[in-house]
């Protein structure tokens, strides 16, 4: 209702002057600003597939080339495999020259072979296990390196067992003729090996494939798929689990794959430093427990938001760097700005050694912070729950009326971890107007998201309407920065 | 046994081949899983000096690859001090069935007569062969006089 009414002031203030055109124009706006994919930053199409369903896709593919070109479903899976599965390319590079593409696929030799002689004769030797057998008993690929059928049967079972399948090749020395699915299988008797090798296969057709990503949840079968493979978070839809399509990670906007890869690696080999030193130091604090600043008190954090109030002497203050939280000011949060040393190109080996670790320790900590907070938001969500029990048993309100705090405490994690992934993105970036525009956009997003949080833990003193705005707030400044620095 | 007529025949095979650079074989006759032998390199700094190696072959030979062990010790920037050697012939990832073992001993030699400092077991003497090789030069010359063993008279 109250929406209604906002929304159609929002109409009258700007339609005063075109009263007419009234319809013509804005129907278009609208139509436009409902499109998610051009609103929303982190808008992202995808679909859940089972084992079943991606079988499906992949053998339609393996049918239109098997069809298009007159060859073998067997050959079709080489030729996919080896190009992405991209059948209008494979189809033009076959018609134009077949023979360099066998080639490049590993399907031929890069030259014929000889014709050996042997071929004709009764007996021969296998070079694999120089026992001497009929003619009959020996098979090869393309390349035409005989082995009798036993030693190949060998081959692909040590093979499989080591979790190749796709890529067992030719035995002989140098050579690196790939041996197709139904050689194999005409070759592989046993039941389970057989098996394993099409789970193998299924495994590699999948990775090769750029549409199609594994779920990365612990024991989940589900493959995802997205026309497009971008940097954008896909969650699946039978284990839950959240990642960045593009890399398998977990979701890290706004940094890209390559920078939280060199982030993540950073900080598992520096983390024990980091953690030392913040251990051993005063002013900075990664554990749970700390003074009041002002009446030194001990306080302990059992909550996500950073803004701290004094249980004692009530004094305000920011829990990362213990100042006072009305300097924090509500324009401008300083707290999360690195602020660089402007001389230190001119100091020794050994300072900036320090100035680099002073850098890497300031993101790290907000980085770890950040992580922190998120998961003791998690047992604030848990406290929420129970006290929603409890005024709907002491009938204050309705199940229904609380429900805004657990939206309120869904978002709030949403923006959080947005925040946390901020940083490895300021730690890389190269100082200059962009840096200090996205620490601003950054630091504007960090005093709404504690501002969010703030008012969360304390629900019931603050007023419904007040927590809304406080939402819409921390969102938009969330979209912003996304709309600004993301890159997929 | 697939390992042991293949193994019985490579090693008869190299026996009579005479090679001049691997010499000395040694095979326990109930076990030809393990063969020992002596390196005879022809490139300075290793030409004063012979090294014996130890050949491993796993019970799924040829279809799994055999690994080689150095049991002289020797300074060299692509094998470390426990004797382990990187030869990318015999690497899980590149092993071929029908690649034979005098083929191994071949790659070997010629890993020791040039060194690869590209990709090194032991980065401190890459470093070295790149950068001083006269110093190089010199201390593997000392160590392969104090540590190697004599090589044969023929």
């Amino acid at each position: 209702m109250s929406g209604e009414e906002f929304e159609s002031d929002m109409e009258y203030s700007d339609d005063d002057c075109c009263y007419e055109d009234y319809y013509n124009i804005e129907e278009d706006c609208d139509a436009e600003q409902l499109d998610p994919s051009k609103t929303d930053p982190e808008y992202f199409l995808y679909e859940c597939l089972t084992v079943e369903e991606v079988e499906r896709l992949l053998n339609e593919s393996v049918e239109i080339l098997s069809n298009t070109l007159q060859i073998t479903p067997s050959l079709a899976k080489v030729l996919l495999h080896a190009h992405e599965w991209a059948i209008q390319d494979i189809i033009v590079k076959y018609r134009g020259d077949s023979c360099k593409l066998l080639v490049m696929s590993k399907i031929k030799p890069p030259h014929p072979p000889e014709s050996v002689a042997s071929r004709h004769l009764r007996h021969q030797v296998c070079p694999v296990c120089v026992a001497s057998q009929s003619s009959d008993m020996f098979s090869s690929l393309a390349c035409g390196h005989l082995f009798c059928k036993d030693c190949w049967t060998m081959h692909f079972e040590v093979q499989i067992t080591q979790g190749i399948s796709t890529g067992i090749g030719c035995m002989a020395q140098e050579c690196e003729v790939l041996a197709p699915e139904d050689f194999v299988l005409t070759l592989l008797s046993r039941p389970s090996t057989r098996d394993k090798y099409q789970q193998f296969a299924f495994r590699d057709y999948v990775k090769s494939h750029p549409q199609l990503r594994f779920c990365p949840g612990p024991n989940c079968q589900v493959v995802i798929r997205a026309k497009e493979p971008w940097a954008k978070r896909a969650i699946c839809n039978l284990c839950r689990t959240a990642f960045c399509f593009r890399c398998g990670t977990d979701y890290h906007a706004p940094t890209d794959c390559a920078t939280i890869k060199k982030w993540l690696t950073k900080c598992a080999d520096d983390s024990e430093t980091a953690n030392y030193i913040s251990a051993h130091t005063k002013d900075v604090s990664l554990s749970d427990v700390n003074d009041c600043p002002r009446c030194h008190i001990c306080i302990e954090k059992n909550g996500g938001c950073n803004h701290m109030q004094c249980y004692n002497c009530k004094h305000d203050f920011c829990w990362m760097c213990l100042g006072d939280w009305k300097s924090h000011g509500s324009e401008y949060y300083e707290c999360s700005r690195y602020k660089e040393n402007p001389s230190i190109a001119h100091e020794s080996v050994h300072a900036q050694a320090r100035e680099a670790l002073k850098k890497y320790l300031h993101y790290y900590e907000r980085w770890e912070n950040h992580s922190k907070s998120l998961k003791l938001e998690e047992q604030t969500l848990q406290k929420i729950k129970t006290r929603i029990n409890k005024k709907v048993m002491n009938a204050s309100g309705t199940w229904i009326d609380w429900q805004y705090l657990l939206d309120a405490a869904s978002l709030l994690a949403k923006c959080r971890y947005t925040l946390q992934y901020t940083y490895p993105y300021a730690y890389y970036m190269e100082p200059g107007p962009r840096k200090e525009l996205f620490e601003y956009q950054q630091a504007q997003l960090e005093i709404e998201i504690e501002n969010l949080s703030w008012k969360i833990e304390r629900a019931e003193t603050t007023d419904r309407g007040d927590l809304q705005n406080q939402m819409d707030i921390a969102e938009k400044r969330r979209a912003t920065l996304l709309k600004d620095f993301l890159e997929v | 046994m697939a390992a042991t007529r293949r193994l019985q025949k490579e090693l008869a095979d190299i026996r009579t081949s005479g090679m001049k650079s691997f010499r000395d074989i040694q095979v326990d006759e109930s076990n030809i899983l393990t063969w020992q032998g002596l390196i005879v390199p022809d490139n300075p700094p290793y030409n004063k000096g012979a090294f014996r190696i130890e050949i491993n072959f796993p019970a799924e030979y040829p279809f799994k690859p055999p690994k080689i062990n150095f049991k002289t010790k020797i300074y060299h920037p692509n094998i470390d001090e426990k004797g382990q050697v990187c030869l990318p012939i015999i690497s899980a990832e590149n092993w071929k069935p029908a690649t034979k073992t005098d083929q191994v001993i071949q790659a070997l030699v010629a890993l020791v007569n040039d060194p690869e400092p590209e990709h090194p077991l032991r980065a401190d003497l890459a470093e070295e062969y790149l950068k001083d090789r006269k110093k190089f030069v010199k201390n593997a010359e000392e160590f392969t006089k104090k540590h190697s063993e004599k090589r044969p008279s023929d």
